[in-house]
């Protein structure tokens, strides 16, 4: 029994870590961003790449997928997100636009592959990144078998929720960024500068997004579309969890994790699937401003 | 800036109408390639995907991110039709048709009869009628768009949230589909499929009758559709995009409006769905793939989601390039990062799609000649 | 006496704090009745209990002697209201005469608009309309770059189009010039008469124009009801609202 808590744990866990990065852009933006997956397939491209060349590990991959994608999720903002403010739903189609952009700019190695080049690492195949052995081998501790990499992930999610925590509500930077959740020219009219904070929000939503990567390529696959499977997932917790709410982001991972992992065993995974999304179109018919939303922006 | 149809206005939509038609139809005459008309008809039949999309989007400010749905629905009703006219259905030894992949699934043991052999294939006993197929291709989508929307509808559930909720449906069913492995065969989708009959005359994929079968059903719906939106309740329609609240002041049921035209745009989808199986023998998942839902909105969006024709020439174009560069793996790729980049201008920069370029296009030419004629007088 | 409107006891509870409380007043058909009070003092949710867009916790509305009370907002339009908001509420991306033409279809169902033509009728009391908001050179322009006036008299003209018997007026010159409140002023005076007004309003002189009888409210209820200059002589008024100056 407590393999299945377990097991649903993990997967509550990277749902958690990528609903995390787009709750705070989507609560503190009202910005949907379909390109979030994308993000995340870079922080592990990130992982790969400096396996491969920089021959760093897991440790110090996690901190430079962080800045990489929250780099990119920084350009986004300010070259595309910026002009579509206020306008949700041509935000969803642009950064859906992006994140083919970004699946193919990995797909064609950056265009290197029209000039014959070809780039370790890149391009349309699997890649993979090792894990650290002492991570990668189960252990026994009072009879129970502890597989310490998914501990690890959810270790390392807990510390970053708590770390986002902190920041959204014991620093004067995070009371900001609530204020703007809020009401955004109240906010403004107070003195705070709604264009810079909104934009490190997102790069700081993006990083997480790319920790997640870091995290999912030790025990998936690494291909360009990684990315467009998890950003669904990860706005559903979102939405149903409520705009806005980190406390709702949390419960909603939880409590969509753990239906999932409840009928993957009861049934089969797919299915297990196919009744998350049942029980999210009737929590948004019934409550759309999610379970702790607030109506804003 | 005057939107609005002036006599010009309007006899340039004509045209374009005409001209299209006329282009066409007149297709086949100008080739005597059946494959190359085959590929056509498949475009046209995202033409008309496009079209629902615009109606539904463009219309009514209902933003469906699950077309795929209605059309995946619409296509697996008949394709299964067709499944039973095929040769190997008919030839597993038993009295009525049996398709392959139940032979497969079944437990051992298993007598070869329709209605048991794996469970619920009972379902599949009335789709030995052809007709029967051809009006769950428009019925069943039909159905479900009407529950779901006056669910959404009348729950009052507005914007992003309609958008999300559609896109959870079309994945939801894409699994259920293929976890009914013994009666979708799953992934594989549903292949090797019969040629539709009518009056004893079999529509082989690749033969004129099919393509003038498609282009013909793609003429009638956008005409129909064109009248539908030219109506009152196409004005009215437009108003409860604008502005609901106002809308509903004014004594309309916006919730029925919305509804009405949901399922119109879902039953378009679905015939165009039973279109696709005729032309293109298969009917598949992945026809409910995220992706594919998506890229009808990229056809629409710059086609001009407000312009049916526009969505329809939006998706020939687009598809009709990526045939072309398919040839190519570089190149196919290029392409799509070419129309990421090109979705990402339009959505930033054209709003209105192509057809609002040609719209405006028109109208500064109409202005010109205006102002030619008044500096004569 | 034929009553438009009998409001009787309404009242609307949200979460302990009553918006509307215990609200009774009667308007006679053709009266034009502005109601007044400051800012919170319930008078756009009494509007919006009226139209249907909030249900009440108790008490009824009746309109011409059948009960309203609970309807949704389509079924009180078509009863006979019309509601006019504070921001002018057209249909920003369709031309002027096609806002008119939404306005005057006197089906509401889908199936009973699939049609293209306008009955003689309808085209009559559009072209009345027209003349009265003096839209005529407009007609083609996309609703959305009226100015905001020409927007509030399209927004009127829908509401006399739809053919609404008891107009809701949610402070109908905000945002005008000293002109366009004159011919807001001229306007609604040639529909008294024709059709009930109830109108809300901050502008005093405008008030002054148009008033008949005044229905005070604060805090939900109703503080006072006469002719101007009973009310402005009102004591409790005074010191809710108007302060010891009086209307001018």
């Amino acid at each position: 029994m407590s393999n299945i808590f377990f097991i649903g744990l993990s997967l509550s866990s990277i749902l958690l870590l990528i609903a995390l990065g787009l709750s705070i852009t989507y609560g503190a933006m009202g910005v949907i961003n379909m390109a979030h997956g994308e993000l995340v397939m870079i922080g592990a491209y990130t992982a790969v790449l400096s396996g491969i060349y920089l021959n760093l590990n897991l440790f110090f991959a996690l901190p430079l997928a962080f800045l990489v994608s929250a780099a990119v999720g920084l350009l986004m903002e300010r070259i595309i997100i910026r002009r579509l403010y206020g306008r949700i739903i041509d935000t969803l189609l642009a950064t859906w636009g992006v994140a083919i952009l970004l699946q193919q700019l990995i797909r064609l190695e950056f265009g290197l592959t029209f000039f014959g080049i070809n780039i370790k690492g890149l391009g349309p195949g699997l890649q993979k990144m090792e894990v650290p052995l002492f991570l990668s081998e189960n252990f026994d501790v009072l009879g129970v078998t502890v597989q310490p990499y998914r501990s690890f992930i959810i270790l390392l999610t807990i510390g970053l929720a708590l770390l986002t925590w902190y920041i959204m509500y014991r620093t004067s930077i995070g009371t900001q960024v609530r204020a703007i959740m809020r009401n955004p020219q109240m906010a403004a009219a107070c003195g705070i500068d709604v264009k810079k904070v909104s934009a490190w929000t997102f790069a700081y939503g993006s990083g997480l997004a790319g920790v997640a990567g870091v995290l999912l390529a030790g025990f998936k696959a690494v291909v360009p579309t990684m990315g467009s499977s998890v950003v669904v997932d990860g706005f559903l917790v979102v939405v149903v969890g409520g705009v806005g709410s980190l406390l709702g982001t949390l419960l909603s991972a939880v409590v969509l994790g753990q239906i999932n992992g409840f009928f993957a065993i009861l049934t089969n995974d797919i299915v297990a699937r196919a009744i998350v999304f049942g029980v999210v179109i009737l929590i948004i018919l019934l409550r759309p401003n999610g379970l702790f939303g607030f109506k804003s922006r | 800036m005057d939107k609005t149809e002036s006599k010009f206005a309007q006899k340039l939509d004509w045209s374009v109408y005409i001209l299209f038609f006329i282009v066409v139809l007149g297709l086949p005459l100008l080739t005597d390639d059946v494959f190359w008309l085959n590929r056509i008809s498949k475009y046209l039949v995202y033409g008309m995907l496009g079209l629902a999309i615009a109606l539904s989007w463009g219309y009514a400010g209902i933003l469906n991110l699950g077309q795929g749905l209605f059309f995946g629905l619409g296509a697996y009703m008949f394709a299964m039709s067709l499944k039973l006219k095929s040769y190997t259905s008919l030839q597993q030894g038993s009295a009525e048709p049996v398709p392959d992949f139940m032979v497969w699934n079944a437990e051992p043991g298993t007598p070869t009869e329709l209605c048991c052999i794996v469970p619920g294939s009972w379902l599949w006993i009335p789709f030995q009628s052809q007709t029967f197929g051809m009006f769950m291709s428009i019925l069943l989508p039909v159905f479900i768009a009407f529950i779901v929307a006056s669910a959404i509808f009348r729950l009052r559930v507005s914007g992003v949230y309609v958008a999300i909720i559609t896109l959870a449906l079309v994945l939801l069913v894409r699994l259920l589909i293929i976890d009914a492995q013994p009666l979708t065969n799953g992934f594989n989708g549903l292949t090797d499929l019969g040629w539709l009959t009518l009056k004893g005359f079999e529509f082989d994929p690749y033969m004129v009758a099919t393509y003038y079968l498609v282009a013909i059903s793609c003429c009638i719906v956008m005409l129909l559709t064109r009248w539908l939106v030219s109506t009152r309740a196409g004005l009215i329609l437009q108003s409860t995009r604008d502005d609901p609240n106002r809308s509903r002041y004014l004594g309309y049921d916006v919730a029925s409006y919305q509804i009405f035209f949901f399922v119109v745009s879902a039953a378009i989808a679905g015939f165009s769905g039973m279109l696709y199986v005729i032309a293109a023998e298969f009917a598949s998942p992945t026809f409910l793939d995220i992706t594919f839902s998506i890229s009808m909105v990229v056809w629409a969006a710059v086609g001009g989601r407000s312009s049916l024709i526009g969505a329809v020439i939006g998706a020939l174009l687009i598809n009709s390039i990526e045939a072309a560069v398919s040839e190519s793996e570089i190149f196919k790729e290029a392409w799509k990062l070419i129309i990421g980049v090109i979705f990402i201008l339009v959505v930033l920069l054209l709003p209105r799609g192509i057809a609002g370029v040609a719209r405006d296009f028109a109208g500064w030419l109409e202005s010109k000649s205006l102002k030619a004629k008044n500096s004569e007088d | 006496m034929n009553y438009a409107i009998t409001i009787d006891g309404l009242t609307v509870n949200f979460g302990g704090f009553k918006a509307v409380d215990d609200f009774t007043t009667t308007v006679i058909d053709g009266e034009l009745r502005v109601i007044l009070g400051p800012n919170g003092a319930g008078k756009t949710t009494l509007m919006d209990l009226i139209s249907g867009k909030t249900t009440a916790s108790s008490g009824s509305v009746q309109l011409f002697g059948k009960a309203i009370t609970g309807e949704s907002e389509h079924k009180i339009a078509r009863y006979g209201i019309g509601r006019k908001f504070q921001i002018p509420s057209i249909f920003r991306d369709l031309s002027v005469i096609q806002n008119l033409e939404v306005a005057a279809s006197k089906e509401p169902s889908v199936f009973k608009n699939l049609k293209f033509s306008i009955s003689s009728n309808e085209t009559d009391k559009i072209k009345q309309v027209i003349e009265l908001t003096e839209l005529g050179p407009f007609l083609k322009k996309t609703a959305g770059d009226l100015s905001h006036g020409q927007m509030q008299w399209l927004e009127l003209g829908m509401l006399i189009t739809q053919g609404a018997k008891v107009l809701l007026l949610d402070e109908p010159t905000a945002g005008m010039t000293r002109q366009e409140t004159e011919k807001t002023a001229e306007i609604i005076n040639q529909l008294k008469g024709n059709h009930t007004i109830l109108v809300v309003e901050h502008d005093m002189a405008f008030v002054r124009d148009i008033a008949e009888k005044i229905t005070v409210m604060h805090l939900g209820k109703l503080l006072a009801e006469g002719p101007i200059d009973k009310i402005e002589k009102n004591e409790a008024v005074r010191e809710a609202y108007l302060g010891s100056g009086g209307i001018h």
